[in-house]
């Protein structure tokens, strides 16, 4: 049986390295979109994304400056676009951790080609949603004894015992880790980058940030240590972060809130929003950037997969939380459930919802759709949409309607609102396309270990190259 | 014999750098060289590669112990931090309940565990590592480049004194496919 390419894997008969390739030939061509010049494409979509940028900065201004009244939000509608945007924004970083992180342990090979690019993906959407809750505050100048233990001269504390205090040390401790792990992966890649580089001011630069990097063996022994343990500590802390998160709601009485169904259902809607923003980015993206030997449709059937089976959990939560409505025989759980969301004002919010989150992923039960880009991509988008409408549902719907009909009052999000929600996609897409520029978009030295890897598999299973 | 200025006091580090043209060629060339009584030795490869750690006869990895000491730090940290603010420093009494209530200090708990545990993984690496050292004599190596790209290296310290052409001859004779010696510039 002749092998000409590296497709020996026990998983199936879809390569996860296309092609005959050497480590010269794969560290070439995962360089050269950041070692060539940025072409007419990359600066259009930077110039869009610069445009929404600025549109956040207006924005940002604005709540500065007025308070944070100029916000669609008011009692009983207390949170809104602010919460909503938080949690859509942590949830898509998500998706960066578990790819990294728990396929890591689980040694799955294929999250090599995906990991840099998710993990990146993870920082700064991270970064979009720390805002939120920061601007929440009103005036984020005082927030840092607000939320954090810090020792000012009227000597007090935060509460401990409230879950919007966990929530800023686990989002805090989930930036600071994502980065350090991230950071980490990069170094052998960069010290790559500065010895394939030819111009000289580049070469400074990565070599400055690849920290002298010289792969000798002595480091190489406790970076794998280093590299494993802080995916380990990862993992865990990927779950705590929308767990936490959820706690937010959950330990309030809110019919709509106060259900124990909501830490495991916001973690598979976390890495169900998150998996579809990086098909968003990475279809167009292994295009452009000639990645398409390295992210094959291998990579991008096993992603769907995952989005059916996330979706299914997001689903099964859905079903739980009707459930649960019926069986407490609470008048009110049952009202949010059966008639607010389903026959309330918002209700479209909620039906699209339905229509994104349970019915879209099922279309990945079949390979041809699974296998299909236009489809995968227009399903990723829509599952993108479908996520912020549940946490729209989750954060608005349920305010709206509360215990007394006399404070039940309807919402409508201001110019201010949408501009900071569009804003921070202009603050994602801006630092993602400086990312694509500048840093390899695929963690090369774990495609060369994969290679070797697999070009040894060959040997052992007793097949000749061609 | 070294390139060194004696009148600077300073005597330059000398290496020799051996390129092997496969992964197994190095672990078999590291162990040899090392039987043949070299000291400083070290492998320079762009991934890492399984068995060094016993070719370069390394002893257990200092990391995990390390990660460890940063976790149970966290953990004492946090909760004695929630339990100065909350307990002794501020207490505050919503609807009588305890002041101490272990369950709501779990989450802040984990998370300084973590992040300490996390921080002392890469800080922790970076200190051992000895890096960022932007300048090694190794760098003086024009073929050197190519360790972080497709090329397996070994590389040996000499002693003050030491016979640079038979270090050369016994890299040689231990498989590499070609070998040089390099000196530390001075600046």
């Amino acid at each position: 049986m002749a092998a000409p390419n590296l497709s020996h894997d026990p998983l199936g008969e879809l390569p996860l390295i296309e092609g005959t390739q050497t480590d010269q030939t794969i560290n070439d061509s995962l360089l050269t979109h950041v070692l060539r010049g940025a072409g007419k494409g990359w600066w259009m979509l930077f110039g869009c994304a610069l445009s929404m940028l600025g549109l956040l900065v207006i924005a940002i201004s604005w709540t500065l400056y007025k308070g944070i009244g100029v916000w669609g939000n008011n009692i009983p509608v207390g949170w809104a676009f602010g919460i909503i945007n938080f949690v859509w924004w942590i949830g898509i970083g998500h998706a960066g951790t578990l790819i990294s992180a728990i396929l890591l342990l689980f040694q799955q090979k294929w999250r090599t080609s995906i990991n840099r690019f998710a993990e990146a993906m993870t920082l700064f959407a991270v970064i979009c949603a720390l805002l939120f809750p920061l601007l929440h505050t009103g005036r984020p100048w005082f927030a840092a004894y607000w939320l954090m233990p810090y020792p000012s001269v009227q000597r007090i504390w935060p509460q401990f015992k409230s879950p919007l205090t966990w929530d800023v040390f686990a989002v805090s401790t989930y930036f600071t880790i994502s980065l350090l792990f991230w950071f980490l992966g990069l170094v052998p890649d960069l010290a790559a980058l500065r010895e394939t580089t030819k111009s000289k001011t580049k070469r400074f630069i990565y070599g400055l940030f690849a920290m002298g990097w010289r792969g000798s063996g002595r480091h190489w022994a406790e970076y794998k240590w280093a590299y494993l343990l802080l995916a380990g500590l990862s993992t865990p802390l990927v779950l705590s972060v929308h767990t936490i998160v959820s706690f937010d709601f959950a330990t309030s009485v809110i019919p709509g809130w106060h259900t124990t169904i909501f830490p495991p259902y916001f973690v598979a809607g976390a890495v169900f929003s998150g998996f579809a923003m990086v098909m968003t980015w990475m279809i167009p993206a292994r295009h452009f950037l000639g990645l398409k030997h390295v992210v094959t449709m291998k990579h991008l059937e096993n992603m769907n997969k995952i989005m059916l089976v996330t979706g299914m959990m997001v689903g099964y939560g859905y079903l739980m939380e009707h459930f649960i409505a019926w069986y407490s025989g609470n008048p009110y759980e049952m009202g949010q459930f059966f008639l607010t969301r389903w026959h309330g004002p918002m209700r479209w919010i909620f039906r699209t919802m339905m229509f994104c989150n349970v019915v879209v992923p099922q279309i990945f039960w079949l390979k041809r759709f699974r296998t299909s880009i236009p489809v995968m991509w227009v399903a990723a988008i829509l599952i993108n949409v479908g996520m912020w409408c549940e946490r729209f549902n989750i954060v608005v719907t349920s305010l709206h309607r509360d215990f007394l009909p006399s404070s039940w009052k309807d919402y409508a999000p201001t110019w201010v609102d949408l501009s900071l929600f569009i804003g921070t996609i202009g603050l994602f897409s801006t630092l993602f396309l400086l990312f694509l520029k500048f840093v390899p978009a695929v963690a090369l030295t774990e495609v060369k270990e994969l290679r070797h890897e697999l070009a040894e598999h060959d040997v052992v299973a007793g097949e000749t190259h061609a | 014999m070294s390139a060194g200025h004696e009148d600077s006091g300073f005597v330059a580090r000398r290496f020799v750098v051996a390129e092997f043209a496969t992964p197994e060629a190095l672990l078999a060339g590291t162990r040899k060289v090392r039987e043949g009584g070299y000291k400083d030795v070290d492998t320079h490869t762009p991934i890492p590669i399984h068995g060094l750690e016993a070719a370069l006869g390394l002893g257990r990895p200092k990391i995990p112990t390390i990660v460890l000491c940063g976790a149970i730090a966290g953990i004492c940290i946090a909760y004695s931090m929630i339990y100065f603010c909350n307990v002794i420093d501020f207490p505050i009494n919503v609807a009588n309940r305890p002041m101490h209530s272990p369950p709501a200090n779990i989450p802040i708990t984990f998370e300084l565990a973590v992040l300490l545990a996390g921080g002392s993984s890469f800080f922790g690496f970076f200190t051992l590592a000895g890096l960022p050292k932007p300048y090694h004599p190794i760098f003086e190596s024009e073929q050197f480049g190519r360790a972080a790209i497709d090329a397996f290296f070994l590389s040996v310290e000499l002693p003050v004194g030491a016979d640079a052409d038979r270090a050369l001859a016994d890299v040689r004779a231990a498989g590499a496919a070609s070998a040089e010696l390099v000196h530390e510039s001075e600046r």
